[in-house]
Parts: structure tokens; C-alpha cells; sequence
């Protein structure tokens, strides 16, 4: 799963530690999951979206089978 | 000690650092439980230590655990859970036969006939080798974990 994360942070100009803290998560998991070693929950996933106030697709984009 | 810690608020680091405080402390209680030959304080020692981890957790101001640090922790759990009961059966079964080869103690012999006694030294043995595996499953679950911790990106670094 491929995401925008890192895109929509510049736009906000967010540091990973505030956009972690704002989260509730670890810098360790929003570097994660921008580099697409961690696939963030539904829940998570949710959150950031209504973070950005954008829809959960327009940042995580699904490359699956088919 | 309860007030104290619940009261202060403390960094990660910090954190990190009174838990490796305990475990030191906890290593010296039980070298003195060995000399003493008294099992109670390691035990006494293990739960205060627990408890103390626990309120100093609840101190920390800084996010410390999330669901990538859960998945981390379960993952690691899972696999040393499934190596080590598999070794641990092995061992225990052991043990099992031993002490079934012998007269049910429901009407204990006394004086014990001397063939039964050697079965302090096989338990002995036992007591040992199930130290041994209780520090295996320690480095199991270290060594999973930081199997997963690098998977799921704990020591990368980014240049933000």
C-alpha cells in the first residue's frame, strides 16, 4: 500500500514528531508507514485522513492483485 | 513510592532507564535469594518490580507504545511462545517420566530403599535446565523482537 503522507505533511508543513504527537502515535510509526514499511489500522488510517480533512483514499492508495 | 511516581512525569528515556535500574536491582536480589536459600525475596522483589514499571509507564508523558510497537511486541511473543513450549514439553515430559517410573507417593516409604534416592539429583538437573530455558526464552523474545522492530522501521532514520 502506497501513501501520501509525507506529501500532505509538506503541504501543512508538519514534522513527523507533531504529526505523531497530534495522532498519538510514535515518530517511529509515521516514518513507517511513509516508507511503506508499516501499514497503518483502519482506525489510524481514518485518523489521519481526518487530519488532513481529506478522504482516506486521496493518502492511501491500494496497489492490490488485479 | 505509589505517590512518587504517579505524581512526576518522567521522558522516555528516563523510563527506559529505571527499568534497566530494576532489572539490575532484580539480577542482585536474586544472587542474594541463592545465598540466602530463601526464594521469597526474588519473588517479593519481582512483583514490587512489575508494580513499579507499571506506575512508572502511566508517568510518561511522551507516547511510548502505538499499534506498530503492539504488533512489534505480539509478533515477538507469538514466535518465542512457539519455540519454547515446543522445548519446554520436550524437558517437562521428561521430568514426567522420571518421577513416574517410580511407587505412586500416595503411601510413601520410610526410610526411603535407597533406589529412590538418586531422584534429587535428576530434579536438580531439571531445576538447571529449566533455568537455562527461562534465559533462552529471554533471548528468543529479544532477538524476535528486534527481528520485527527492524521490519516494521524502529531503527530507521529519516532526514525530515
Amino acid at each position: 500500500m502506497k501513501n501520501r503522507i509525507r506529501v500532505f505533511r509538506a503541504m501543512h508543513d508538519l514534522t513527523q514528531d507533531q504529526l505523531a504527537s497530534k495522532l498519538k502515535v510514535t515518530r517511529q510509526t509515521i516514518l513507517a508507514i511513509e516508507k511503506g514499511k508499516y501499514d497503518p489500522s483502519l482506525e489510524l488510517a481514518f485518523k489521519i485522513a481526518r487530519f488532513f480533512n481529506v478522504p482516506v483514499e486521496e493518502i492511501f492508495i491500494f496497489e492490490g492483485e488485479g | 513510592m505509589s505517590n512518587l511516581l504517579t505524581n512526576t512525569t518522567m521522558k522516555r528515556n528516563t523510563f527506559f532507564l529505571v527499568a534497566g535500574i530494576l532489572a539490575v536491582i532484580e539480577v542482585i536480589v536474586l544472587w542474594l535469594s541463592i545465598e540466602m536459600n530463601n526464594p521469597l525475596p526474588i519473588q517479593i522483589s519481582i512483583l514490587l518490580g512489575i508494580l513499579v514499571v507499571y506506575l512508572a509507564r502511566r508517568s510518561v508523558t511522551e507516547v511510548i507504545q502505538d499499534e506498530r510497537t503492539t504488533l512489534i511486541s505480539q509478533k515477538a511473543a507469538m514466535h518465542t511462545l512457539e519455540i519454547f513450549w515446543v522445548i519446554f514439553t520436550l524437558v517437562s515430559i521428561s521430568s514426567v517420566i522420571y518421577a513416574f517410573n517410580r511407587p505412586f507417593p500416595i503411601r510413601p516409604h520410610f526410610p526411603p530403599p535407597p533406589a529412590e534416592l538418586p531422584i534429587g539429583g535428576v530434579f536438580g538437573f531439571f531445576g538447571f535446565f529449566q533455568l537455562a530455558l527461562l534465559c533462552l526464552m529471554i533471548f528468543l523474545y529479544v532477538g524476535f523482537r528486534m527481528y520485527y522492530a527492524r521490519k516494521y522501521g524502529e531503527f530507521d532514520t529519516d532526514e525530515e
